[in-house]
């Protein structure tokens, strides 16, 4: 079966799942308007992927049932069950069907035979509808006009609105016509759609003194006020007065849930996460297929045709810029808001605190900064803890509070902020605070670190104990937060999703919390490298191009090697050397090269061997390693080997 | 001349009537890296308007005058919204 019909099954069965779920709730509330808007939207979509094959009458059944889906939004027919029975119907014959195309390719004959019959049903639903004199205008209003209504923000005056649609003549320009200009002479224009009549000519056939324009505006003045407006060109003009939005009919639900949610869902489509996935993968590669091209044009130029060279190094530069913003755009579909996790906060933290005899008020800010689906997802449980643990052990009882001279209510702030590709989260409590004297001496007692150790540590350094493994153990987490979990596990999250945490705490005043986090995980794109026996990761994004260049090609130029590129002297250096390992010697064939940017200069970094490419977190360095120069990270490897990230940059220099 | 040309843009300055529309063309066609600026310009006649939506031509600053200026550009961007990078609606 070919992709796009395997396509259209997943997202016909989307469809019909979308459909049967509006229905079933338009069911239970026949004034949900939100719903039948959705079903609407799902039936008319389903219906354009069917028309891309043959599927016989199965077009012409959907067609029927967007059009009474369609009556029903005018208010010409009423929603019922007279109205919803044969759409389920339809729906769950087309649910039928898609397994069997899904299987052959078809529709299946047992299924063709019964699209007459549902056509029947939906028929008579028509004439059967129990139209309402009040809404019969609105059954005139042609799909033009509707869609211009959706597309404004609705207000809630009763009043009139007048939908305009303006074709000026070809020649109107020679006419002295300035149709914008006339429509600007109308009074209360509140949406304005401008569109081609036909498709954008070609630079050559674009005649600037023909119009083309389609003008779509809707008014708030008086019909008559907008007729006189166009007096001299009634031929070129649609006025259609819209529609009264259907309060009468609103249920409780649709007030509950008003148009602007409406209005949003419409731009918003759900995708399942692995075709962005997909997309982001598909762009990583369009990123390193295009490196192909600056050989090209090298080539090019040797064989003499220094315009072609040029033409392809200028297509490699805008491809350049457009992958860079393809990428950039497709990791973007996958942020999501924080607000997602932190609105679960609010409820946990006015249920939990009474129960500990505390009142506690949690203040959310920031939540509608954006990070990678799966870093808000994964960021509950942690987040949870840090909570937990600021309610249980920052805040002290009312009592004690008061006195402390502070003020009774405590105070966790949950706080959000972006700064360039990260977000930092802080869960900052007024509470008693943490004594580093007592994290130094628990860390001593538990075999953490030796005493001496102990007494070389800052405070800052001290309280960064609390998260190392072993600190936490049953016996404080009885009188900690009662999970059996401890800080350990809370920092390991954090450093699962490439983040770090940090810990500040004044004693008697408070703790914070701060936690930093990629805004998007999937940029880890690894070009896996040996050298010296050993094999290492360099992000994608530092290496310009990769060079195979005869042993004979490198040149000596004082104390380093160098060799040339299309007429550039390259320093050569090699990363076996770089990283002072013992068996570095430049191999005596063919030397593989990465030529990296550090600041304006291209180096060139030999390696004994390009291996594969590899997508991955890169997770910061922790512990003794922190901060060691020229590496990045480290990151897991497929076979479950670990893979030093390097930083080419720091290590050049 | 109410269409001009800048070292860094196309200026649109007073009022720009149809007789203008081919010289804005010429630069546009010439000129494809430069944004068209609308700041000066009191009024707009509708074919700059259509040419500058063949083109869909970078326009930067705020119409000077006319509350229409300002709803035809968002009308503009609308439709040039899909180029840019998060595809969403302008308004």
């Amino acid at each position: 079966m070919d992709e796009l019909m395997v396509q259209f099954a997943i997202e016909a069965r989307e469809l019909v799942q979308q459909s049967s779920k509006d229905l079933l709730s338009l069911e239970a509330n026949p004034g949900d308007r939100e719903s039948l808007e959705s079903a609407f939207r799902a039936i008319h979509t389903l219906k354009g992927s069917v028309a891309l094959f043959d599927f016989g009458l199965m077009q012409d059944v959907l067609h029927r049932a967007e059009d009474l889906l369609s009556q029903a939004r005018s208010g010409r027919i009423d929603v019922s069950a007279a109205l919803i029975d044969p759409l389920m119907e339809v729906i769950e014959w087309v649910e039928v069907s898609i397994d069997g195309i899904s299987r052959t390719g078809h529709l299946l004959e047992a299924q063709d035979k019964q699209a007459a019959r549902l056509l029947g049903l939906l028929d008579i639903e028509l004439t059967e509808g129990t139209a309402e004199p009040a809404a019969a205008s609105a059954a005139q209003v042609p799909e033009w006009a509707l869609a211009l209504q959706q597309a404004m923000v609705p207000s809630d005056a009763d009043e009139t609105l007048i939908a305009i649609r303006y074709e000026p003549h070809s020649e109107c320009f020679f006419n002295g016509d300035d149709p914008l200009a006339t429509i600007s002479r109308l009074a209360d224009v509140r949406h304005l759609t401008l569109s081609l009549n036909g498709p954008a000519p070609s630079p050559e056939d674009y005649d600037p003194f023909r119009c083309m324009l389609v003008i779509e505006a809707v008014s708030g003045a008086s019909l008559k006020d907008v007729q006189a407006a166009f007096r001299l060109i009634p031929d070129q003009v649609k006025l259609i007065p819209l529609p009264k939005p259907m309060t009468e009919r609103m249920s409780p639900v649709w007030e509950a849930a008003p148009a602007p949610s409406a209005a949003r869902q419409r731009t918003t489509l759900r995708v399942d996460s692995a075709r962005i996935d997909k997309l982001i993968e598909i762009a990583g590669e369009l990123v390193t297929a295009k490196n192909g091209l600056a050989p090209l044009a090298f080539e090019a130029r040797s064989l003499g045709n220094a315009a072609l060279s040029r033409r392809i190094l200028s297509s490699h530069h805008e491809i350049e810029q457009l992958v860079a913003s393809l990428y950039t755009a497709v990791t973007r579909a996958r942020l999501i808001p924080l607000e997602q996790t932190f609105r679960r906060f609010s409820r946990l933290v006015r249920e939990t605190a009474p129960k500990l005899g505390k009142a506690v008020d949690l203040i959310i800010e920031g939540e509608t900064v954006e990070a990678d689906r799966e870093i808000v997802e994964d960021l509950f449980e942690p987040l949870l803890h840090l909570i937990r643990n600021s309610l249980d052990h920052g805040i002290e009882p009312e009592a004690d509070r008061i006195r402390l001279s502070k003020p009774p209510r405590g105070r966790i702030q949950l706080r959000a902020r972006q700064s360039g590709d990260h977000v930092e989260i802080e869960i900052k409590d007024d509470g008693r605070g943490i004594d580093p004297d007592r994290v130094g001496r628990t860390a001593v007692d538990r075999g953490l670190i030796s005493k001496s150790q102990a007494s070389g540590l800052s405070h800052k350094e001290t309280l960064q104990l609390v998260f190392a493994p072993g600190f936490s153990t049953a016996a404080t987490v009885s009188d900690l937060s009662g999970r059996g979990v401890g800080l350990d596990v809370v920092n390991r999250s954090i450093q699962r999703l490439g983040g770090t945490i940090e810990l500040q705490s004044t004693p008697g005043s408070g703790t914070t919390f701060t936690l930093r986090l990629p805004v998007s995980v999937s940029m880890a794109q690894l070009m896996v490298v040996e050298a010296g026996g050993e094999r290492y990761g360099i992000p994608i994004s530092d290496v310009v191009e990769t060079h195979k260049l005869p042993a004979g090609a490198v040149q000596p130029v004082r104390a380093g090697k160098a060799y040339i590129l299309r007429d550039r002297t390259i320093p050569l250096l090699y990363l076996a050397e770089l990283l002072q390992l013992p068996e570095a010697r430049l191999p005596a064939d063919d030397i593989k090269v990465l030529i990296v940017r550090v600041g304006e200069e291209l180096i060139g970094v030999a390696v004994d061997a390009i291996a594969e490419r590899a997508e991955t977190l890169t997770r910061p360095l922790d512990g003794l390693l922190q901060g060691v120069s020229g590496v990045l990270g480290t990151t897991l490897l497929g076979d479950g080997k670990v893979l030093l990230v390097l930083n080419l940059e720091e290590l050049v220099q | 001349m109410t269409v001009r040309l800048d070292d860094d843009s196309i200026r649109l300055i007073d009022q720009c009537g149809v007789e203008e529309v081919d010289v804005l063309v010429g630069y546009l066609e010439g000129h494809a890296d430069l944004p068209v600026d609308i700041s000066a310009a009191t009024a707009i006649h509708t074919s700059l308007w259509q040419a500058l939506m063949v083109f869909r031509r970078n326009i930067i600053g705020a119409p000077m005058s006319s509350l229409m200026a300002d709803k035809v550009l968002s009308a503009l961007q609308a439709i040039f919204a899909p180029d840019t990078q998060d595809g969403e609606r302008q308004n």
